[in-house]
């Protein structure tokens, strides 16, 4: 692997600047969280109201908490190109599900060929290796090497619970939400300790 | 707008608007980057308001930076762009700095 030169340092540094907040993993714990809560309570809209819930406030605490501590920065192409990536892979993520959901409802029917029937029986290992694939992925494109843990951390739970472990995938995708969400608190924590507010063109700290 | 001494091929001229190690910092910011505001600057450089005020005017009076003022929530917000000029200039500067150190002995001198 090349050397990193000091330039693309500065860059990386930057980027990674844009990740420190925590305000991520607080949304994607939150996620499984809710996927959790509606898997065990049988509410499957609280999925939906969650995310249409959580995409504004997310856009909101960015504005009002994140900015004003370490500004705005519009990054090159290349960065730009990579959130593009991780939209796509979501959208293939989406499509995986469908077809998996269609291969599931599949495995029900009498004719269903062997092969189909084992989709039902290892639902869990597959699902954890879509979404857990998909967050790793995502990770590699956006440069945010955190969701590589959470990808495993996802896929190693479904897989416990698939191969028979004491805890069904609710209660695992609660503990994997519950944990992603007290990391990012933390980290948000130390972020606004770290980062204190600074005043936008007021001329205050001003000494020249 | 008034155009700053550029340095030519001999090493020596070192285009000193930007080898000024705050101009520096900033410039090689907005080089890696697209654009970013005063907050985020400031906070990478470790300047002041003020500080990096006086750096970015430097900058913008040569035509190496350009600064884009809007108006965000009703509050002013600044950003800042480096320019095709301030681009070529900053690769220079590089180009310049490589040649200076390239013939240089390994630590010592000896």
């Amino acid at each position: 692997m090349a050397p990193r030169t000091l330039l693309s340092d500065i860059e990386r540094r930057a980027w990674l600047q844009t990740f420190e907040h925590g305000l991520w993993d607080v949304a994607i714990g939150l996620l499984w969280l809710s996927f959790g809560f509606s898997i065990l309570t049988g509410y499957a809209w609280m999925t939906p109201v969650w995310v249409a819930v959580a995409l504004p406030s997310l856009q909101q605490s960015m504005r009002r908490l994140i900015i004003p501590r370490i500004g705005y920065v519009a990054f090159a192409k290349r960065r730009r190109r990579s959130a593009s990536r991780v939209t796509a892979l979501l959208s293939v993520t989406a499509l995986f599900g469908l077809l998996f959901f269609f291969l599931t409802s599949w495995s029900t029917q009498p004719d269903a060929p062997p092969a189909i029937t084992w989709f039902r029986t290892h639902m869990l290992a597959l699902i954890g290796l879509i979404w857990g694939g998909a967050l790793g992925i995502a990770g590699w494109a956006a440069d945010f090497p955190r969701l590589f843990v959470y990808g495993a951390l996802l896929f190693g739970v479904l897989l416990g619970a698939d191969l028979g472990l004491p805890y069904d995938m609710a209660e695992g995708l609660l503990a994997i939400g519950g944990l992603i969400t007290a990391a990012g608190l933390i980290l948000l924590l130390r972020f606004l300790r770290r980062y204190p507010t600074r005043k936008q063109d007021t001329g205050e700290g001003a000494d020249a | 707008m008034r155009k700053r001494t550029e340095a030519g091929n001999d090493p020596i001229e070192i285009d000193r608007l930007i080898h000024e190690p705050a101009r520096l910092l900033i410039v090689a910011h907005l080089y890696v980057i697209d654009s970013a505001d005063y907050v985020f600057l400031m906070q990478r450089a470790g300047l002041t308001w003020g500080n990096l005020s006086s750096h970015l005017s430097k900058l913008e009076e040569a035509g190496y930076v350009e600064l884009d003022k809007e108006f965000v929530d009703r509050k002013p917000h600044t950003m800042v762009k480096l320019t095709c000029e301030g681009r070529t200039a900053f690769d220079a500067y590089r180009r310049q700095m490589k040649s200076l150190f390239a013939d240089l002995p390994e630590e010592g001198g000896d």
